[in-house]
């Protein structure tokens, strides 16, 4: 099937709020949940959009970035974390280095998906362990402040921070459309 | 080719107004004692050095960004080398010092001693200027040409496992990697006239 190419509401704020807190570097491996983001990011000349094979690839692009002066932020599913995991941890850990990242929560409640279980399931045991600060992003009108205050909090903890996209926030899968 | 060799002839060419990544290991002292100055990012990960150049060549175009790579940090992370050749960017050269070796844990091989050929591999994921060095001369003469073309480049320096040089303890690299990042970002400060992380805000 071939993937819509409507920008949804969602997406639309997300990279608003990319803009507005001054992000010019998104690092990604695409994904179905937040797929309208990838798309709007590819097109959009404001952004350097930086798709990755894998994403442990994510912390060190970020990291280059804000080394840089710039702001970058990692976006990927949150079986991703468990790729990058080590990377992260080093540059925590090594480095105290300030990393914003944004997951899709695959594993929702009501995931029909049995290989997406695994995704919920071991996502805030790995964050907690890393010791890396979340929040769970599901209304659309916290999309905004979220992105906002992520920046504001890892950069003054020098500390990666994570932010978790559901409910009005991702794409529906259509077996949820009900 | 004795990796010390590589890195006095990048001492030559690299000067202030670069930035670099370095992968941890024995280049770590060597580049130590050679750098121009704080420019140098010691990057205490292996398989995040050349995508944190690439953080940094993306974000400042206008300036040239290295990477000294390895050949274990290299083949911890080879899906970079697909990015970097998606992306292309023409302020980025990346050096590998392949020794075939993991020296620093006692010496077994890494897959570039046996088949494992870094440069092709960089070709083929779609990076431009791949090119191999086994001599020093070559490696100087490569190393030029790749800082200046305005292309990205990538170059696998070909060296001796078993380094001859050794630096006595008052001159290895003395920082740990939060002082590591400090100095860059207070030189990355300077140099390009921004603030990266001013202090708390009042209140």
């Amino acid at each position: 099937m071939e993937p819509s190419t409507q920008t949804p509401r969602y997406a639309q704020m997300f990279v608003e709020g990319l803009k507005e807190a001054n992000v010019t570097v998104v690092a990604a491996l695409p994904e179905s949940l937040l797929a309208g983001v990838y798309r709007l990011c590819a097109k959009d000349n404001a952004l350097r959009y930086i798709p990755v094979t894998n994403e442990a690839e994510l912390p060190g692009i970020c990291a280059g970035a804000y080394l840089a002066g710039k702001k970058g932020i990692m976006v990927m599913e949150n079986s991703g974390l468990r790729q990058a995991c080590e990377p992260i941890a080093r540059f925590a850990y090594c480095h105290a280095m300030p990393l914003v990242m944004a997951m899709s929560f695959r594993g929702e409640w009501g995931e029909r998906n049995w290989w997406g279980h695994n995704h919920a399931q071991t996502m805030e045991p790995i964050l907690n362990a890393l010791r890396i600060p979340f929040r769970f992003i599901a209304r659309l009108e916290d999309i905004k402040p979220a992105i906002r205050k992520a920046y504001y909090h890892a950069d003054s903890s020098s500390w990666p921070v994570a932010m978790v996209f559901t409910g009005e926030c991702v794409e529906v899968p259509a077996y949820a459309k009900d | 080719m004795q990796r010390i060799e590589a890195i006095r002839h990048m001492a030559q060419v690299v000067t202030q107004d670069d930035l670099l990544t370095t992968s941890i290991g024995q280049t770590w002292d060597d580049w130590w004692n050679y750098k121009p100055a704080d420019n140098t990012f010691f990057t205490g990960i292996l398989g995040s050095v050349t995508t944190t150049a690439l953080g940094l060549a993306v974000s400042l175009p206008h300036r040239r960004i290295i990477a000294i790579e390895s050949d274990g940090s290299v083949l911890l992370n080879t899906g970079v080398m697909c990015t970097l050749g998606k992306e292309r960017p023409p302020n980025l050269t990346v050096v590998v010092m392949d020794n075939g070796i993991y020296e620093n844990i006692g010496g077994p091989p890494t897959h570039t001693s046996a088949n494992t050929d870094l440069a092709k591999m960089a070709e083929g994921a779609g990076c431009l200027n791949c090119a191999t060095a086994r001599e020093a001369d070559e490696f100087d003469r490569q190393f030029r040409r790749m800082l200046d073309d305005g292309q990205m480049g990538y170059l696998v320096a070909k060296i001796e496992p078993w380094a001859k040089h050794k630096w006595e303890w008052k001159d290895r690299k003395a920082t740990d990697g939060v002082e590591d990042k400090y100095r860059f970002l207070r030189y990355v400060e300077k140099l390009e006239g921004v603030v990266i992380h001013p202090g708390a805000v009042q209140n």
